[in-house]
């Protein structure tokens, strides 16, 4: 009898079974059959990135660097992996003085809409993106656009050899018809050789070529850009050999691609520091030499293995994330000294007591980092080099409003941050160190540091400007309000298919080129 | 009857009030500036002007009415509520509504598609272990039922996704919802789903086995198959009510499934939205989903009232008897 | 079924205890027992598959999962049946009160509650409470226990419910019985064995929300070992060294197990006649 009701049931869950497949099945075919003859007329290139454009609309944060990337903005000039700085949408460029700068637009450009891309377009996108993007600012607010004549811009400068070529190459530039309300596919108009079709916020973007481009043609006719937040499912995709080019492939995933034919990794080098930011209010943090014997403590050369999976290089400075200034990656903290931070440590009267743990007055020398994202692993590691000099270390790992908060309250004593360290030094280093940087969290006031920032900002000579911030390099890794750690790793999957792409260290500039091209599909 | 209804339909209303009400200040007192997320993610380089900065920030602060005191806040959005206008999302400034619109489809489907499962699942092998109770079979089905509920889910996404996907190759990973794309997810659901409507099958069917009138009917001799279908149709009130439990669960979105697979459905995009501080979004959210779970608790207490007329007169009182 | 029930305690019941208590006696002997230094981070060592000195192998900074594993457990156990504690008493006690004063505006009030809580994105609170007191295991605690209690205040009112109708409680009615007495003597052991039942089953569940949610910073914070947090960590290199998880898997297995036979065991004793409820 049960034998009898239990192949009852079994018979019940095959009929299910098949049924659902069933179901399934004629679901399936129109849809591959239409898939199947769009590749014979038309190659398609997919791309997977963790995140998409939140809107279309260049001057929203971050939308332009997507819209960038996928090949439907650009810039006037950009910049090549070799971080030289080439025209794009500009001619060329020229500094007149040291406040005045000529730049000659193309002849005969459009945008997608048939507008003339002429001077007074291209001032009016500046302007726009000037009034409505802040993250523009720092490239834009000393600049003052005239049209000289039809294809001729003058910039001039409010301070004194402004990298202006170099300030119009940064994604949030783009040129775009500032007439147009940019809200849906229909009413965006930008200039890129390919033009977006489609936009579903969160999980699309599909672009297809732009019959007007002003430059050579790409082979590829349509690019999707989908997005797959999980990192190890980004990863599987392009091991599946669907998505052609996976962004931001976390470094745990690489050993999947060992021995992968399909897909290569790329690892550019990024200019990129990831960092520790410490808090200078904190009675314990205001000594140097506890923050000297902090830096010291670290392994950098075991950190890059623990937290980035070898996937980077030690870096004891922060400029020097920055390939032109690879020179200075051990300029202070050449190796992992804990003997030193040890001395350090007693020279500040912190003594180590019988538990181990330093103290001075009867309070416990401790620190607390505030961790986000990703980073948890790198704060644990951190937590182990700061216990064994016998500090009390705690890491809190949690969002990231609990950072903000936390500085905003003052409560913190040091926090991870990446930056970017392309691009001009002045700006770059004034941002972070000097008093009124958005970047320095942690109060950190250094009057040699004003000074040579100063110095920096009037010096006209390129080679006396680069020995300057070199100097402020230095000189900040010495008083170590930061420490810095290694250029944040990036890896993206590329699958074997796609020919002509090349490595990049700022990602929205080399994603989707005219010459990239795919071969014959393999059979997936 | 209309007394009922009328009942019935005030303790909604007065749900969706307090719900809406405690979600907005709780999200308002928890620290962490909308406008600085916004304002402030990834710039590429840090800003010395912080005048411009300070001065957007308020633009943007009074544009979405942030200056208001939160009373005022929350009364504006009852009003916009009232005109079906849940308000545009900061992030990407479309409407709330279309937004969720967008997805809920995505999240039904899956939702539906893994219920079925998590149902057929539950009750085949629940009758299964009920009628061989004690036996190896049984024991196997609730060692696995046991592992199921015991292992993270991201587990069985990551290797079914490595198996289907990369190994077999007869899955693809994109960032569309589609019926070809369905199975996965809801297969992963099902599974995790299951085991709890299984453990309810069980003993339920266990204990009717064993009343008076099952032995009875036993010894005198009727047909294994009439038995089991009333041992069957006594089983189905507890397992309507884990369904209309799982099913909230389902619809308000399924987090770690949709971001492994991912499935564009609504617990992804309301996380996102949570840790992007997008208030409306939020809010607008959290209202779609007590309607959806009010909706779901009316609607089983109808199937209870026809499957189970003793409901009528009991009252509410069975009907949760299993929640 | 009859099988099951000899005697006074249950199969079930026992075989739950005795797996229950070799798992009590690992997680408590954890420093005699465990191998090396759940803490001790050595980089040559990361990574590596189970072997003869690291029975469980090492995660990705060179510890012994098995010791961690070992060092978790009282974190991990201690948490979660401390909250599921909580969660049952206040449940027990609200279901009690609705189902008691059924029909007054206390059991609308405390329904609207639960109703409310159960509709409402956990995600949402668990933020929330991690940003306004602060991350770390006991906040973690709050968040849980604040949602879980609904589940067992709904099932505690609906059993009352129905008992309530029942003879010997309308007899104490009739004699005079105070609400207190009745709701103490009559009710509450009677509506402990289903809650109690769904309780044992609801601690595996409870576990993987403590993994779940870390990524918030709501948990153990670094290094301590907790098995929640250990299964998050471990998803990093789960495709290369699915044996970092191994040994929480297991684990939670062994104790979701016993607190199942526990749960079953319970069922059969306190609640032979009764039609089961779960």
């Amino acid at each position: 009898m049960t034998f009898h009701t239990r192949s009852l049931i079994l018979l019940l869950l095959a009929t299910i079974l098949v049924a659902g497949c069933g179901n399934n099945a004629p679901a399936e075919h129109p849809q591959e059959a239409a898939s199947g003859n769009v590749q014979q007329q038309e190659q398609e290139l997919i791309i997977a990135g963790q995140e998409i454009a939140a809107s279309l609309d260049p001057v929203q944060p971050l939308t332009s660097s997507y819209l960038r990337l996928a090949g439907a903005a650009e810039a006037l000039f950009q910049v090549n992996s070799d971080g030289q700085i080439e025209p794009s949408l500009a001619e060329g460029a020229e500094e007149i003085d040291a406040n005045t700068w000529e730049i000659k637009l193309r002849p005969g450009v459009q945008f997608w809409s048939g507008a003339s891309v002429d001077a007074a377009a291209v001032i009016a996108s500046l302007e726009r993106s000037k009034a409505q993007d802040l993250q523009a600012q720092p490239f834009l607010s000393d600049l003052t656009f005239t049209a000289l004549d039809e294809l001729t811009i003058q910039v001039k400068t409010a301070g004194e050899h402004l990298p202006v070529p170099l300030n119009l190459s940064y994604y949030q530039t783009v040129i775009h018809n500032a007439e147009a309300s940019h809200d849906t596919v229909e009413t965006m108009d930008m200039t890129g050789m390919y033009r977006v079709v489609e936009f579903v916020p969160k999980q699309r973007l599909v672009l297809e070529i732009n019959e007007n481009y002003w430059g050579d043609a790409p082979t590829i006719s349509r690019v999707v850009y989908e997005e797959i937040s999980d990192g190890q499912t980004r990863a599987l995709s392009a091991l599946s050999g669907r998505t052609h080019v996976a962004l931001n492939i976390p470094v745990t995933s690489l050993p999947e691609f060992t021995g992968s034919d399909a897909v290569d990794i790329v690892a550019a080098p990024v200019a990129n520091s990831q960092t520790i930011y410490l808090n200078l209010n904190q009675p314990q943090l205001q000594d140097v030499r506890v923050r000297q014997a902090l830096s010291w403590a670290i392994d950098r050369e075991e950190l890059v293995l623990l937290a980035a999976e070898g996937q980077s290089v030690p870096i004891s400075t922060w400029l020097s994330s920055n390939p032109d200034y690879a020179e200075a990656r051990d300029a202070v903290y050449d190796r992992v000294n804990q003997e030193r931070a040890g001395q350090l440590l007693d020279e500040a009267g912190w003594l180590a007591g019988d538990d181990g743990l330093r103290a001075k007055d009867g309070k416990v020398l401790s620190i607390r980092l505030m961790t986000w994202g990703g980073d948890k692993a790198l704060g644990e590691a951190l937590q182990n080099y700061w216990s064994q000099i016998g500090i009390q270390a705690q890491v809190q790992h949690g969002d990231y409003s609990l950072i903000e908060t936390a500085r905003e309250s003052g409560d913190w004593d040091a926090s991870i941050e990446a930056w970017n360290t392309f691009g001009d030094t002045y700006t770059l280093l004034a941002g972070q160190y000097s008093p009124e940087g958005s970047a320095n969290y942690g109060s950190y006031e250094d009057e040699q540091t004003v000074a040579l920032l100063e110095e920096m900002r009037t010096e006209t000579d390129a080679e006396a400007k680069r020995e300057l911030a070199l100097q402020v390099n230095t000189r900040v890794a010495e008083q170590a309000p930061v420490i810095a750690l290694f250029p944040r790793p990036h890896l993206t999957a590329v699958s074997s298919q796609l020919e002509g792409f090349k490595e990049h260290f700022r990602q929205f500039e080399n994603v989707v080129k005219a010459d990239l091209s795919l071969g014959t599909a393999r059979a997936n | 009857m209309v007394y009922v209804l009328v009942r019935k339909l005030l303790a909604a209303v007065l749900t969706l009030f307090c719900a809406t009400l405690i979600l907005f200040v709780l999200t308002r007192l928890s620290p962490g500036d909308p406008v600085k997320v916004l304002l402030g993610r990834s710039a590429e380089v840090a800003m010395s002007d912080t005048a411009a900065y300070q001065q957007k920030a308020d633009e943007l602060r009074s544009q979405w009415g942030l200056d208001q005191s939160v009373t005022d806040q929350y009364l504006r959005w009852v009003t916009g509520l009232l005109k079906l206008d849940l308000g545009n999302s900061m992030h990407t400034g479309r409407p709330v509504s279309t937004e969720i619109a967008e997805r809920l489809p995505a999240t039904a489907l899956l939702a539906v598609a893994a219920l079925l499962l998590q149902l057929v699942l539950g009750l085949v092998f629940g009758a299964l272990s009920a009628i061989s109770a004690g036996k190896w079979s049984d024991h196997v089905i609730r060692w696995i039922c046991v592992a199921l509920a015991s292992i993270p889910v991201f587990v069985i996404g990551l290797v079914f996704l490595l198996w289907f996907a990369v190994r077999l190759g007869v899955y693809e990973i994109s960032s569309e919802a589609s019926l070809s794309r369905l199975w996965l997810p809801a297969v992963t659901l099902g599974l995790i789903g299951a085991p709890q409507i299984i453990r309810v099958v069980r003993a339920n069917m266990l204990a009717e086995l064993g009343q008076l009138y099952v032995q009875s009917a036993l010894a005198r001799g009727l047909a294994l198959r009439l038995i089991i279908r009333q041992v069957m149709r006594s089983t189905l009130l507890p397992v309507l009510t884990m369904a209309s439990l799982s099913l909230a669960a389902l619809i308000s979105g399924a987090v770690v499934v949709e971001s492994i697979f991912a499935w564009p459905g609504i617990g992804k995009y309301a996380l996102d939205s949570i840790l992007l501080k997008d208030y409306p979004v939020i809010q607008g959210y959290a209202f779609v989903m007590v309607t959806a779970v009010i909706l779901i608790n009316l609607l089983t207490e109808a199937v209870y009232s026809i499957l189970d007329p003793r409901i009528r007169r009991k009252g509410v009182a069975t009907s949760e008897s299993t929640a | 079924m009859n099988r099951l029930r000899n005697g006074r305690y249950p199969l079930s019941l026992t075989a739950g205890l005795v797996i229950l208590g070799l798992i009590a006696l690992l997680v408590a002997g954890a420093p005699l027992l465990a191998p090396h230094d759940p803490l001790e981070q050595k980089a040559a060592e990361r990574l590596e598959k189970p072997s003869a000195s690291h029975l469980l192998g090492t995660d990705r900074f060179g510890r012994d999962v098995l010791s961690r594993t070992l060092h978790g457990g009282s974190m991990t156990l201690g948490a979660s049946v401390l909250a599921l504690a909580s969660a049952l008493a206040i449940g027990l006690l609200a279901g009690l009160v609705a189902g008691m004063f059924h029909r007054t505006w206390v059991d609308v009030v405390l329904m609207r509650i639960i109703d409310t809580l159960m509709a409402f994105p956990f995600m949402v609170l668990a933020i929330v409470i991690a940003a306004l007191f602060g991350t770390g295991f006991i906040h973690l605690l709050i968040a849980i226990v604040s949602v879980w209690w609904v589940a067992f205040a709904r099932l505690t009112r609906s059993v009352v419910l129905q008992l309530k109708s029942e003879t010997s409680i309308a007899a104490a009615q009739v004699l005079g019985a105070g609400t207190t007495v009745i709701l103490m003597r009559e009710l509450l052991p009677r509506a402990m064995s289903p809650v109690l039942i769904l309780a044992t089953f609801e601690l595996g569940s409870l576990i993987l929300t403590l993994s779940a949610l870390s990524f918030l910073g709501l948990g153990a914070q670094p290094p301590s070992p907790e098995w929640g947090s250990m299964l998050a960590d471990g998803r990093d290199h789960f495709l290369q060294a699915p044996h970092i998880l191994l040994g929480p898997t297991l684990f939670i297995v062994m104790t979701v197990l016993a607190f199942n036979l526990i749960g079953e065991g319970l069922r059969d004793r306190l609640d032979p006649y009764e039609r089961a409820k779960l």
